[in-house]
């Protein structure tokens, strides 16, 4: 659905150039959840922000379902790739109750007639796993597992046909984390949506991904179906960062020393 | 006998709503050289029972503490302001989650480590600070110490200020380190990198730990007894080891189902609140002896 050609950034800051992704070609298929897994600096967030077109890339060329993206993008390209951020207490504005959120949405991309709308919210919140009443709550009278459903519904909104996930659960508690994956999940299967899910955590990605790319000073060292990369990663780096995660059980501490060993 | 002994330790708020509880009796002891771990989600109160022990609440307005905390013995409340103050960053001291913005950004690192080494001896001259310092940052394994200490903190890595803070933490060589999170805001390459020094260093000089994180396997890989901490009360307490393998109490359970392996497996169904999530205590063992 998304493929990604030769992508490069380069930020030029005073003196400096700091090449923030290089040569970075990667497809997302229909349906699958592709994780980008890295450390902070890996270029990540960069590859985000350029699917987003909220900056234009150095190099390369994007293309959604074989048509390019421009660097200037369209209402329709914007309505096609929707993103839920790390943090759900800054991403909505707190002014503003939830329903009103979740209809500015609708309204900026004119999804619906305007009677049909409330009941368009209603929809979504159901989505989500939340009751309709919470429309009219405003994002400081929910819990962070419950703004983080908003926003997910919010990029639900406008039917996109991809979402980048950047860290979405990594705010959030362990108990909300596991809701929330589930949920992301649900919504894939259920849905067919397409995830770009951001992360720096493995254990997450193991859980949530179907494939897994690892980047590293914004070039991709390794990139393979989650369950291959996890079980024999081939790139040394891969295992060095899938040794480094603390684990709680006796089974991931040997699966994680046998990485360890090796690498 | 423990290094720390809090008992039955409560805090209110007083606020303009209302009075609201924080902690419902807290009871943890740490012996001396042992790393203990407080493991609870955010709001728990794990941060606040750290910052009782460092004194740092005791004179807030609106915080209402019952209960005791005796340090080496001698019961917290006891001491006058002045005593208490005296023990903070030369008995006792802390490391907080974010690095960066523990160290002041105006001042380089040499001025900001003999503040902390003046705790000890007063009167320490520039030059006996910065001859410390120089030692102390190598014991952190910080090759290029002269350089670390002429820079402002922006200028270093996270795990670079990381290890300044772990120095400066250690430099008085503290019976009690309180560890707020440390190094979850770094890549976690850093942060194993972090915690391994961080073992070491606290093994050679024998100081206790009490070490507070939500992040099970940090807590797992670090500390010899674990304390789960839900909602103000303390629901499961024993040998890290045992809490892990045998999880007894419903909340220990839910939160080891919810997070996710490395080995993988299908996502839980986990609920967010269980009236058995309020069950009493679970003990492993004889703890502290």
């Amino acid at each position: 659905m998304l493929s990604v050609q030769g992508l490069s950034k380069i930020y030029v800051t005073g003196r400096h150039n700091v090449a923030a992704l290089t040569d970075v070609t990667l497809t997302v298929q229909t349906g699958e959840c592709l994780a980008v897994v890295g450390e902070s600096g890996s270029g990540k967030s960069t590859l985000a922000n350029l699917v987003l077109g909220l900056t234009p890339p150095t190099a390369g060329t994007m293309m959604l379902d074989a048509t390019p993206l421009p660097a200037r993008r369209t209402i329709d390209h914007r309505r096609a790739i929707q993103l839920v951020q790390q943090n759900p207490l800054s991403a909505l504005n707190p002014r503003r109750s939830v329903g009103a959120s979740l209809r500015l949405a609708l309204d900026v991309h004119g999804i619906g007639n305007p009677a049909t709308r409330p009941a368009k919210v209603s929809a979504l919140l159901a989505d989500v796993g939340l009751t309709p009443d919470y429309a009219a709550r405003a994002p400081s009278a929910l819990s962070g597992g419950q703004r983080q459903r908003v926003a997910i519904a919010r990029a639900l909104a406008c039917d996109p046909r991809l979402i980048v996930l950047d860290e979405p659960t990594s705010a959030l508690d362990v108990l909300v984390q596991a809701q929330v994956l589930r949920l992301l999940h649900d919504l894939r299967l259920n849905r067919g949506l397409t995830y770009l899910f951001i992360s720096h955590d493995l254990a997450v990605v193991r859980a949530i991904a179907t494939r897994v790319a690892v980047f590293r000073h914004g070039r991709i060292v390794e990139a393979g179906a989650t369950d291959a990369l996890f079980t024999s990663p081939q790139d040394p780096y891969t295992r060095s960062l899938i040794a480094a995660v603390p684990v709680i059980t006796e089974q991931e501490k040997a699966m994680r020393d046998r990485l360890g060993a090796s690498s | 006998m423990s290094l720390l002994e809090v008992r039955n330790l409560t805090l209110s708020f007083r606020l303009w709503s209302g009075i609201v509880d924080v902690l419902h009796g807290i009871a943890l002891s740490i012996a001396k050289g042992e790393r203990v771990a407080l493991v609870g989600e955010s709001g728990s109160g794990k941060s606040v029972t750290a910052r009782i022990v460092l004194g740092l609440l005791q004179d807030l307005p609106g915080a209402q503490i019952g209960g005791e905390v005796r340090f080496n013995g001698r019961d917290l409340a006891s001491l006058s302001r002045h005593e208490r103050e005296a023990l903070r960053g030369r008995d006792i001291s802390m490391i907080f989650q974010d690095p960066t913005s523990s160290l002041n950004p105006v001042y380089k690192i040499a001025p900001q480590f003999r503040e902390v080494l003046a705790r000890r001896t007063p009167r320490i001259t520039l030059a006996e600070a910065r001859e410390r310092a120089t030692a102390l940052l190598q014991e952190v394994a910080i090759t290029e110490p002269a350089r670390v200490l002429d820079s402002y903190p922006f200028q270093l890595s996270g795990g670079m200020n990381q290890r300044v803070m772990i120095a400066m933490a250690l430099a008085n060589r503290p019976a009690l380190l309180l560890a707020d999170e440390p190094g979850t805001a770094l890549d976690v390459t850093v942060q194993a990198q972090t915690l391994d020094l961080m073992a070491r260093l606290v093994a050679d000089h024998g100081t206790s730990v009490l070490f507070i994180s939500h992040n099970l396997g940090v807590v797992r890989e670090f500390a010899d007894r674990t304390y789960v901490i839900y909602r103000g009360r303390i629901v499961e307490a024993g040998p890290t080891q045992a809490v892990f393998e045998a999880p007894g109490h419903a909340y220990t359970r839910a939160l080891m189902a919810a997070q996710p392996r490395l080995t993988g497996g299908a996502l839980p169904d986990i609920v967010e609140r269980d009236p058995r999530f309020f069950d009493p205590v679970v003990l492993h063992g004889v703890p502290g002896c």
